[in-house]
């Protein structure tokens, strides 16, 4: 009896400390979490980027983190699935705009820049921009490349004992009928496009007609041209046995498929696929959108995205851990890419699906 | 009381029994109920006009813009957008195509459910007003829903393809998705309940006595079917028909899906146009043409049943 009410009042006493230290810690400064420049930062963000697991993974590596570090801020996430429909959302806004900032493909924001859509930065107001690789800047400061990801080759790794090597994998009639197939506008349809005429022997700059020939011959092995739900699931569920497919998506969905999808860029080579951030002309929460683009070019952001969905970092300084620099595309020249000059896909987009239309799928 | 029987005011029969003033009295009441219908009707007709007509207008305004390969408008008015599709043999395919999807769902709809709803409408079962609803119960599911559930029966390792095979009737898996085959079984199943509404309302027209009155006299139930049965229901068959052929020629989400992206309808080019490469005024002139195409076969709609009328 004795024991336990002093064991009582040991409890008391403790319980008081434990309130008196609560209310001394609640006058005394906490321990912050590191704040970045902009320590007065508050308002909103109202951020045009990827749907889906894009946008799961981005919200988890980059958001959640930034806004963590600037609690008065408040992102509102306007999702769309294609670039093409960020850019409509944008000319729709007009003169009075609501976006401030957009994460978009290249190419797609090549055409908002020059339609001043966007506004330029530089590293007065955006810091990290000075670590930006060099071949991943945008001439006339607009928004450079936050991410780099790059075309791959999907496969069933039931069915393959062996990863494909070569994009001729395709046109093996072992196949036939079980390979899926993205056509243009999709950027994977443009992509493949080139370096089918690459293949060919062809310059895609002058002329495709050899790599449309190649892609025609292909056409009544594609069992479908609009993979559903999309190009890895189809794989995963044994619809499908080989796609093209983005290198980043495919390594994350390869994790979760339990041994189903591998990934390969083949020997022949691949195409980047850049998504840039950028800065709405006239966004109407500016210093935040400033801000939100230097902490998304810093090394804790494209390390924390690149562990989450294997984008390549487009920064110098990332350091990626070495589990995940092998998985994500290599960007120091070492694998061969076809190169895509933005403005080029831009002015060839609309040509070159009607090709698809007609001479490949309708042929 | 001369003045008021001059006002030329259309006279019913045996107005004259009407008492003195009368016409002035119609003529007022009719002025009135043409005020009280416009007070009701505005309401809705501006809600038409904001959302339907002006949509309307600015997308045909939009046919006459020209669309620029980085996926920006140029304001401008020109017919080229609009003569484009009409000099393009691919676009006249693509329309054709539309216009015989359009058909063959619409038929095969009608023919599978005009028994049903016939059967429906006459029958006399406890459950009758159960089996209306299980008629109409795909109605509560989402198309998309429904879409998804053919693309998994449909497909390579689905329920069809399985049954097919392990019967020993077919070694390969028969291409059901990804093509129009594909999408015409959807279309055809999700729009079957329309088909089966609109019958059914409009069977009320059919009077059974006339049926046992032909049979009475010695008509052969195929003679009674012919002559009786069907005529009666024609009307209500082809509201049906035109209902789910406008519906299937304007269906995207169910022809994208099965279609598979190789199916090339008017409804799919105008996505594509629109989202994919942004050139909205040649989505709108593609559009405009399927407004067109919904009118011929309105006309055409009306043209018909008008001369069956008549011949009734």
């Amino acid at each position: 009896m004795k024991l336990s009410a002093a064991r009582r009042r040991l409890m008391i006493l403790a319980t008081f400390a434990v309130a008196a230290l609560a209310l001394a810690g609640c006058g005394t400064s906490s321990p912050a979490p590191a704040k970045s420049a902009g320590d007065d930062l508050s308002g909103d963000l109202n951020l045009v980027a990827y749907a889906s697991v894009w946008q799961e993974q981005f919200q988890k590596a980059v958001i959640d983190p930034f806004v963590k570090l600037h609690p008065g801020v408040t992102v509102h996430y306007l999702a769309k699935r294609s670039s093409a429909e960020m850019l409509s959302a944008l000319q729709a806004e007009g003169a009075t705009p609501t976006t401030d900032v957009a994460i978009m493909d290249q190419s797609v924001a090549n055409a908002a820049n020059a339609a001043r859509i966007f506004q330029p930065f530089t590293t007065k107001d955006v810091p990290n921009l000075a670590h930006v690789q060099k071949q991943f800047l945008t001439p006339g400061n607009y928004g450079p490349v936050d991410m780099a990801d790059a075309v791959a080759l999907l496969y069933d790794k039931s069915v393959f004992s062996k990863a494909p090597t070569s994009w001729n994998t395709y046109w093996d009639k072992k196949y036939s009928g079980r390979v899926a197939m993205v056509d243009p506008p999709s950027a994977l349809g443009i992509d493949l496009t080139a370096i089918v005429s690459t293949m060919q022997g062809e310059d895609y700059h002058t002329s495709i007609d050899k790599a449309i020939a190649r892609l025609k011959d292909l056409a009544p092995s594609v069992q479908s041209w609009l993979p559903n739900p999309d190009e890895y699931q189809t794989i995963i569920t044994g619809q499908t046995v080989l796609s093209i497919g983005q290198n980043g998506r495919g390594q994350y969905y390869a994790d979760q498929s339990g041994g189903k999808l591998g990934l390969v860029i083949p020997k022949e080579g691949t195409a980047y696929q850049l998504n840039t951030v950028n800065l709405r002309k006239d966004a109407p929460h500016e210093k935040v959108a400033k801000a939100f683009i230097d902490y998304s070019l810093s090394p804790a952001a494209q390390r924390a995205f690149a562990a989450a969905l294997f984008y390549a970092p487009s920064i110098d300084n990332a350091d990626l851990p070495a589990e995940v620099q092998k998985r994500v595309v290599r960007t120091d020249g070492s694998v061969k890419v076809v190169d895509l000059d933005p403005t080029f896909v831009a002015s060839i987009r609309d040509q070159w699906t009607d090709r698809w239309k007609r001479e490949v799928i309708g042929g | 009381m001369s003045a008021t029987t001059s006002i030329a005011v259309p006279r019913l029969p045996g107005a004259d029994d009407l008492p003195p003033g009368h016409g002035v009295h119609e003529h007022r009441s009719r002025r009135r109920d043409r005020r009280t219908f416009w007070a009701l009707a505005a309401p809705g007709l501006l809600g038409l006009a904001v959302t339907y007509l002006l949509p309307l207008l600015y997308m045909v305004r939009m046919a006459f813009n020209r669309g620029k390969p980085d996926g920006f408008i140029e304001q401008t008015f020109t017919l080229d957008t609009l003569i484009k599709p009409l000099t393009d043999s691919y676009y006249w395919k693509v329309t054709l195509d539309t216009f015989l999807m359009g058909l063959v769902v619409a038929a095969i709809c009608v023919v599978i459910s005009y028994p049903l709803a016939l059967f429906l409408t006459r029958s006399t079962s406890r459950y009758k007003s159960l089996l209306i609803a299980l008629a109409i119960a795909p109605l509560l599911t989402s198309a998309v829903v429904r879409t998804y559930g053919w693309m998994v029966i449909l497909g390579g390792a689905g329920l069809v393809n399985s049954t097919l095979m392990h019967l020993g009737l077919v070694t390969v898996p028969l291409r059901l998705t990804n093509n129009m085959t594909g999408v015409v079984i959807g279309l055809v199943e999700i729009f079957m309940p329309y088909a089966i509404l609109v019958m059914m309302s409009g069977f009320g027209r059919l009077d059974p006595r006339l049926e046992e009155a032909a049979a009475s006299l010695g008509a052969r139930p195929r003679a009674v079917f012919a002559r009786i049965t069907l005529p009666l229901t024609l009307p209500a068959l082809l509201s049906a028909f035109l209902l789910i052929f406008v519906l299937s020629i304007s269906s995207f989400i169910t022809t994208n899906l099965l279609g598979g992206g190789a199916v090339h309808v008017l409804a799919t080019e105008i996505y594509d146009q629109a989202t994919g490469l942004l050139n909205w005024p040649f989505a709108a002139a593609l559009s405009v043409i399927l407004l067109v195409l919904f009118g011929v076969v309105i006309a055409i709609y009306q043209t018909v049943t008008r001369r069956l009328r008549l011949d009734a």
